[in-house]
C-alpha cells in the first residue's frame, strides 16, 4: 500500500499561518476573518508560493462552508421567521437586480465586454454569507431582527447562486428554452429536498433524536451524519437524476442547510450548536484561508485599479440599495441600517460563479483574479463595518430618523422596568420563579434552550431565547432597569457583566464555580455569588444536626422535601412549603 | 475526498443509532460500518484525515493524564499491569508462531491481546470512575500502563526495525519531546491563553497547530507522529474545568475525525468470504477466534489472578480484570501503522481489526453483567473471600454503637464527618480509596478500610447497632447496592437529580439528597428574607462571603 504516513505539509502550513495571523489579528483588535485571508495571500501563490490547494485542504474548505451553513440551518426556527418571510421576498428580489445593474454599469464602463460584464454582475450581487453570518455568530446577533433579515436574504441569493451555477455549468446555453428547462429542474430539485427535510424533521427526527439525545458523542455523530446525507445529495445529484437522463447541479451549501434546518425545528438545537461550532471554526478558517490560494499574483492584480474602483463603487451602491428598501418594508431606523451596513460586501460565491463562467469559458482568468479581488477587498472592508456598526449608527442616528416609517414593523417587545430577570433556567433558579413572580410584577427568563422558553411560556413566564453575552438580549430585557437580577450562569464573564451594567438599586445573585471567581464577583460588588456546593452542604448540615438534635423536625424536612420531587410541578411555590426552621 | 467522508457518516448513522439503543461502546459499531463503507470508498483517499484522528486520539490520551494520580498509579498497579502485558503478550505471541506466523507479525498479535481499551472501558467505567471507587480507578490506571507501553511500543517500531541502536536513538528523541511538552505546558500554553483574550476560537486553532508543530517535529525527526501528538497533549493539559470551552471544542474535532479513523480501519479489512477465497477466509477466522478467546478468557483471568495475588481483594480483583475483556484502540493503531510500514500481512490485520470489534462489543455485555459473573464464581467457590486486608487496614472502636456510618470520605464526606464530630456523635467512615489512607488514619477515630459493596465491610462497621448511614457517593451503583442489603437503620443516599432520587426513595431510601434541590431552598430562604427586608444586603453579602470563608475584609 503506497500511502505516505505523513501529515499533509501543506495543511500544517495554512494552520500555523492562520492562528499565528488570528492570534496578531486579536492583540490589534482587528477581526479574524480578515488575518485568515492575509494569511492565505502571504503564504500562497500572491506572495511566498509555500502552499496551494491541495485535494485535502479543498475539501476541508468546502467542509467548512457546509458546517457554516448547518449551524446557521440549525439556528432557523421556522416560528421565528416566518412573520419576516414576505418582506425578506420583498427585498432580496429587487436587490440582486439593482445591484446586478450596479455590477454589469461599473465593469462595462470599466472597459469589461458585454458577456464579462453581464457575468460581473450576476457574480457580484450576492453578499457573503460566510462573513456576515461568522460576524453575526460572532457578535451573537444572528437573532436579532437585523440579522433575521440579513440571514433570510442571504438565503434567498443562495437560491439563486444555485440555480445561476447550474445555468453556467451547461455552458453557453443553445436557447431560452434550455435555460428555462434547467431553472424548472433545479427549483423542483430544491423543493423536493425542502419538503424531504420538513417532512423529517416533523415525523422521524424528533424520535431519533430524543432517543439519542442523552449521549453527548453520539448525538453529535449522528447529526453530522444527518448533515452528510444532504450534502452527499446535493452533491452527487446527478447520480440520482441519471436514470431519468438529467443533468443538474445543487450546492453542498443548500443541502447542510436543510439538513440544519430539520433539526432546528427539535428542542435539542443549542447543544448540538455548541458541538458543531469548533468544527465549523477549523474548517471556516481553512475556507478564508484557501480563498487567496486559487490565483497567483499575475491573475489577481491584472486588473487592481478597476477592482478597487468597483469595490468601492459597489460597497456604496449596496448599502444604498440595502437600505432604501429595508426601510421600504418599514423597518425601524436601527434594523435598516445596521442589516445594509452588514451586507455591503460580495460573496465568495462570485468566486464560486467567476470559477463556473471560466470553466464554462464565458470570461478569461483575468477577470476571474478581478471578481476575486473585489471580494476580498468587500469582504475585508466589511468587516470592519461589524465591528464599528453600533458606533456608526449611534452616530448617523440623528439624520436617519428621518427615513424612518411612522409605524416601523416590529416583534412585540415589551418594556420593563423594575422587574426580576432570572438567567439560565435550570433546577435552581426553577424553584425560585414563583417566589419572585410574588414580589415583582414582571419576572423575565433568559434561558438557551428553546425547550426551556416553550415550558417558561406555556407556565406564564416572560421567557427570552438567547445568550445573555449577546448586547442585544440584554437592551431587550433592560438589564439596567431591573430591580432584581438572579444568574446562574456559572461563566463568570456574564456576571461580571451584569455587575457593570447595574446601578447600586439593582440586587444582583450570581453563580460562581471556583472560589476565586467568587472572590472576585463579591469584589465588583456582588449581593450574593450563589455557589451550589457550599449552599447544599449549608443545608444537609441543618439536616444531619435534626437528623441527630430532633428526629421530628428532620422528618418533617424530608417528608416535605419528597413530597416536592414528587409533585413533579416544574414551578412549584417551594418558599411555601419547604421546613423553614432548619437552622433556626 | 468529500464523497468518502459523506458516504463514511451516512453510513455509520445507522450504527451508531444501534450503538445507542443497545447500550454498546461507538468504536466497535463505527469499525462495522466502516467494513460496509469499504465497498464504496477507496480508503486511501480518507486515510489523511483517518491520520488527524488517530493523532487527536493520542492527543487526548496526553490531555487527559493526572499527573497527581500517576505517583498512586504506579504504586497501585504498575507491576500487576507489566506481569500482565507480559504473561498475556507472551500467551498470544507463542499462539501466533504455533498458528505458522512469522515471529513479527506474531509480535503483533501478542500486543493485540495483551493490551485493552481505554476509551471502551472508560466509557463503561464512567460512573465508577466518577464516583472514585477503587474499581474504576484500579481498571483506569492498568489502562494507563498499557497506554504508555502502546506508546512505546510505537517508538520501538518508529525504528522500522526491532533492534537496539536505533531505538535507543528513538527513546532519546522521546525523551526530548517530553521535555518540550513541559516547556510549552509551563510558559507556551498560559502565555497562548493570554493572547486569545478570552477566544474559544483562538484557543482551539492555537491548541489544534500545537498539535501540529509537535506532529511536525516528530516527522521531522523521524519518530511516529503519535509520539508528537502525545507529547502534545501533555503539552496543553490544564484544569478542564478552566478551560471549559476549549476542551469542550476539542472533543468535538476529535469525535469527528476519530469517528472517521474507526470508519477507516474498518474500511481497509478484506472482508472473508466475501472479498477473498474460503481457504484465506478460514484462516483468518480462526486467527480472529484465537485473539478473541485470548482477550475474553485468558486476559481477565490473568489479571484478576495477579491482583488477587497482589493483595486486592476478590471482588475488585474479578471487576477489574472483567474490565479488561477487549482489544485496544492503541492495538489498532499500532496494526494501522504497522499495515502502512509494511511490517504486518493483510491477513493479521484483518484479524486484528475484527477481533477488536468483537471484543469491544462482547466486553459491554461481560461489563453489564460483572457483578452477576462475579456473584456466580464466588458462589461456586472459584474466588476464596479474604478479608484480612480490610481487618489489618480499619480502626474501630471496641464499644461504638447508635453510631452514623458514612460512606465516602472525599470532600463531602470530610464536610459531614466535621459536622457530626462538632455535634459529637459517633460515626464510622467507609472508605476504600488508598489515596485517602492517611487522610482518614489522621483525621476520624473509626474507620473501615474497605468496599462498600461487600457485606463484610458491613459487618465490619456494626451495622445492625447503627442510628443511620450516610452515602455520599453519588454512583447509582453503590446507591442500589446499599438498598439491597435491606439494613436496619435508615439509609440516607445522593442522586444527581430528583427522578433518580425518587426512584431510589421508592426503592426504600429513606431520604435522598438532591444538591441542587437543597442548594434552592438555602437560596430561597435568603431571597425571601431580603425582600421581606428581614435582611439586609450587607448582612446578605457577610454571610455569603463567610460560607465561601472569606471575610469582609479580605
Amino acid at each position: 500500500m503506497a500511502v505516505d504516513v505523513a501529515l499533509s505539509l501543506d495543511l500544517a502550513i495554512i494552520l500555523l499561518a492562520a492562528t499565528v495571523a488570528g492570534f496578531l489579528a486579536r492583540q490589534t483588535g482587528q477581526p479574524t476573518i480578515i488575518a485568515y485571508i492575509i494569511a492565505g495571500v502571504v503564504i500562497g501563490p500572491v506572495a511566498l508560493g509555500l502552499v496551494e490547494v491541495t485535494e485535502l485542504t479543498e475539501t476541508l474548505a468546502e467542509l467548512g462552508l457546509a458546517f457554516l451553513l448547518f449551524l446557521l440551518g440549525i439556528k432557523m426556527r421556522i416560528d421565528e421567521v416566518k412573520h419576516i418571510l414576505a418582506p425578506i421576498v420583498k427585498i432580496s428580489l429587487p436587490q440582486m437586480v439593482a445591484v446586478a445593474a450596479v455590477g454589469f454599469g461599473i465593469s462595462y464602463l470599466l472597459g469589461f465586454g458585454i458577456v464579462e460584464s453581464i457575468i460581473i454582475g450576476l457574480a457580484v450581487m450576492y453578499s457573503s454569507t460566510a462573513v456576515v453570518i461568522k460576524m453575526l455568530n460572532d457578535m451573537g446577533e444572528a437573532t436579532t431582527l437585523h440579522g433575521k433579515i440579513d440571514v433570510g436574504v442571504l438565503l434567498a441569493q443562495d437560491i439563486v447562486v444555485v440555480i445561476l451555477l447550474a445555468v453556467l455549468a451547461a455552458g453557453r446555453p443553445e436557447s431560452a428554452v434550455e435555460v428555462a428547462t434547467t431553472l424548472a429542474v433545479v427549483l423542483t430539485l430544491v423543493a423536493i429536498i425542502t419538503v424531504a427535510a420538513l417532512a423529517a424533521s416533523k415525523y422521524a427526527l424528533p424520535e431519533v433524536f430524543r432517543r439519542v439525545a442523552d449521549n453527548k458523542q453520539i448525538f453529535f455523530l449522528v447529526a453530522i451524519s444527518w448533515a452528510f446525507l444532504f450534502v452527499f445529495v446535493s452533491d452527487e445529484i446527478n447520480l440520482f437524476l441519471e436514470p431519468f437522463g438529467m443533468q443538474a447541479y445543487l450546492s453542498i451549501e443548500m443541502g447542510a442547510f436543510l439538513a440544519g434546518l430539520a433539526i432546528a425545528q427539535l428542542p435539542y438545537s443549542k447543544d448540538l450548536k455548541d458541538r458543531v461550532n469548533p468544527l465549523t471554526d477549523l474548517f471556516v478558517m481553512i475556507f478564508f484561508v484557501s480563498v487567496a490560494l486559487r490565483l497567483d499574483a499575475e491573475q489577481l492584480l491584472f486588473y487592481w485599479e478597476e477592482a478597487v474602483i468597483a469595490a468601492v463603487v459597489l460597497i456604496i451602491a449596496k448599502f444604498v440599495i440595502f437600505f432604501a428598501l429595508i426601510s421600504w418594508q418599514r423597518f425601524d431606523s436601527e434594523t435598516t441600517f445596521l442589516g445594509s451596513l452588514y451586507m455591503i460586501q460580495v460573496s465568495e460565491f462570485g468566486i464560486v460563479v467567476g470559477v463556473a463562467a471560466l470553466q464554462g469559458d464565458f470570461i478569461d482568468v483575468e477577470v476571474l483574479g478581478f471578481l476575486t479581488l473585489v471580494a476580498l477587498l468587500s469582504m475585508s472592508v466589511s468587516v470592519y463595518f461589524f465591528e464599528f456598526g453600533d458606533r456608526l449608527y449611534r452616530l448617523s442616528d440623528p439624520y436617519l430618523s428621518r427615513f424612518e416609517a411612522e409605524e416601523t414593523f416590529t416583534e412585540d417587545e415589551r418594556v420593563y422596568d423594575g422587574h426580576a430577570i432570572v438567567i439560565g433556567f435550570d433546577d435552581i433558579t426553577r424553584n425560585v420563579l414563583a417566589l419572585l413572580d410574588e414580589h415583582f410584577e414582571d419576572v423575565v427568563v433568559v434561558d438557551r434552550r428553546i425547550d426551556h422558553v416553550e415550558q417558561l411560556t406555556e407556565a406564564g413566564y416572560d421567557a427570552v431565547f438567547g445568550d445573555f453575552g449577546s448586547s442585544t438580549i440584554r437592551k431587550d430585557v433592560s438589564l439596567k432597569k431591573a430591580a432584581f437580577v438572579l444568574s446562574s450562569s456559572d461563566q463568570p464573564e456574564i456576571g461580571k457583566i451584569i455587575l457593570t451594567e447595574t446601578g447600586d438599586k439593582t440586587t444582583v445573585f450570581v453563580e460562581a464555580r471556583e472560589a476565586a471567581d467568587a472572590r472576585e464577583l463579591y469584589d465588583q460588588g456582588a449581593d450574593f455569588v450563589i455557589r451550589s456546593v457550599d449552599l447544599s452542604a449549608e443545608r444537609f448540615q441543618s439536616y444531619i444536626e435534626a437528623l441527630i438534635k430532633d428526629p421530628a423536625l428532620f422528618n418533617r424536612a424530608i417528608d416535605s422535601d419528597t413530597a416536592l420531587m414528587r409533585e413533579l410541578d416544574p414551578f412549584p411555590a417551594m418558599h411555601e412549603r419547604m421546613e423553614g426552621r432548619l437552622d433556626d | 475526498m468529500l464523497t468518502a467522508v459523506a458516504i463514511i457518516f451516512i453510513i455509520a448513522g445507522p450504527f451508531l443509532l444501534l450503538a445507542n439503543r443497545f447500550d454498546l461502546p461507538t468504536a466497535p459499531l463505527l469499525i462495522i460500518g466502516g467494513l460496509l463503507a469499504g465497498f464504496f470508498i477507496d480508503e486511501d483517499i480518507v486515510l489523511q484525515l483517518a491520520q488527524f484522528g488517530i493523532a487527536l486520539l493520542v492527543f487526548t490520551f496526553g490531555v487527559s493524564i493526572q499527573l497527581s494520580a500517576i505517583g498512586t498509579v504506579f504504586r497501585d498497579s504498575e507491576l500487576a499491569a507489566l506481569m500482565q502485558i507480559l504473561v498475556v503478550g507472551s500467551i498470544g505471541m507463542a499462539l501466533g508462531i504455533i498458528m505458522g506466523l512469522p515471529i513479527e507479525e506474531a509480535l503483533f498479535v501478542g500486543v493485540a491481546v495483551a493490551l485493552s481499551s481505554t476509551i471502551v472501558a472508560t466509557a463503561l467505567l464512567q460512573t465508577e470512575v466518577h464516583s472514585d471507587l477503587i474499581r474504576g480507578r484500579l481498571g483506569q490506571s492498568i489502562q494507563f500502563i498499557q497506554d504508555i507501553f502502546a506508546l512505546m511500543f510505537l517508538l520501538a517500531m518508529g525504528a522500522g526495525v526491532l533492534e537496539l541502536d536505533p531505538i535507543v536513538l528513538q527513546i532519546g528523541y522521546g525523551v526530548v519531546f517530553l521535555a518540550a511538552a513541559a516547556i510549552v505546558n509551563r510558559h507556551v500554553f498560559p502565555w497562548m491563553t493570554r493572547l486569545a483574550g478570552g477566544s474559544v476560537e483562538l484557543m482551539v486553532v492555537g491548541v489544534i497547530s500545537i498539535l501540529v508543530v509537535f506532529i511536525g517535529g516528530a516527522m521531522a525527526v523521524g519518530v511516529p507522529m503519535v509520539v508528537g501528538s502525545f507529547a502534545a497533549g501533555l503539552a496543553i493539559r490544564h484544569d478542564p474545568a478552566v478551560y471549559i470551552g476549549l476542551f469542550n471544542g476539542i472533543e468535538s474535532i476529535k469525535d469527528f475525525f476519530v469517528a472517521i479513523f474507526f470508519a477507516t480501519v474498518g474500511a481497509l479489512v478484506v472482508i472473508p468470504f466475501v472479498e477473498v477465497g474460503v481457504e484465506a477466509s478460514i484462516e483468518k477466522l480462526t486467527l480472529v477466534l484465537v485473539i478473541v478467546a485470548l482477550t475474553v478468557i485468558v486476559k481477565p483471568v490473568v489479571t484478576t489472578a495477579i491482583l488477587m495475588y497482589r493483595g486486592y481483594e476478590a471482588r475488585t480483583s474479578t471487576l477489574t480484570g472483567l474490565s479488561t475483556d477487549q482489544v485496544s484502540e492503541f492495538a489498532l493503531i499500532i496494526a494501522i501503522e504497522a499495515l502502512i510500514l509494511g511490517l504486518l500481512t493483510q491477513s493479521v490485520f484483518d484479524a486484528i481489526i475484527l477481533a477488536a470489534a468483537i471484543t469491544m462489543i462482547t466486553s459491554s455485555f461481560t461489563q453489564r453483567y460483572s457483578e452477576r459473573i462475579y456473584r456466580s464464581l464466588a458462589n461456586r467457590g472459584v474466588l476464596s473471600e479474604r478479608h484480612g486486608k480490610t481487618d489489618a487496614l480499619s480502626e474501630v472502636h471496641a464499644d461504638i454503637s447508635n453510631h452514623v456510618i458514612v460512606v465516602g470520605y472525599g470532600k463531602k464526606g470530610s464536610r459531614l464527618v466535621d459536622t457530626l464530630e462538632r455535634l459529637d456523635q459517633p460515626y464510622i467512615v467507609i472508605e476504600n480509596d488508598p489515596a485517602l489512607r492517611d487522610d482518614l488514619r489522621a483525621d476520624c477515630e473509626s474507620y473501615v478500610f474497605g468496599d462498600a459493596m461487600d457485606a463484610y465491610t458491613w459487618e465490619k462497621a456494626r451495622v445492625a447497632s447503627a442510628k443511620a448511614i450516610v452515602s455520599v457517593t453519588g454512583s447509582p451503583i453503590v446507591s442500589r447496592r446499599l438498598l439491597e442489603f435491606d439494613f436496619e437503620p435508615g439509609l440516607i443516599l445522593r442522586a444527581p437529580d430528583e427522578r433518580v432520587a425518587l426512584q431510589l426513595i421508592e426503592e426504600g431510601a429513606l431520604y435522598v439528597v438532591v444538591p441542587d434541590l437543597l442548594a434552592s431552598e438555602q437560596l430561597i430562604k435568603r431571597i425571601s428574607a431580603l425582600l421581606e427586608s428581614e435582611l439586609s444586603h450587607d448582612e446578605l453579602r457577610a454571610e455569603g462571603m463567610a460560607l465561601l470563608g472569606l471575610d469582609e475584609t479580605d
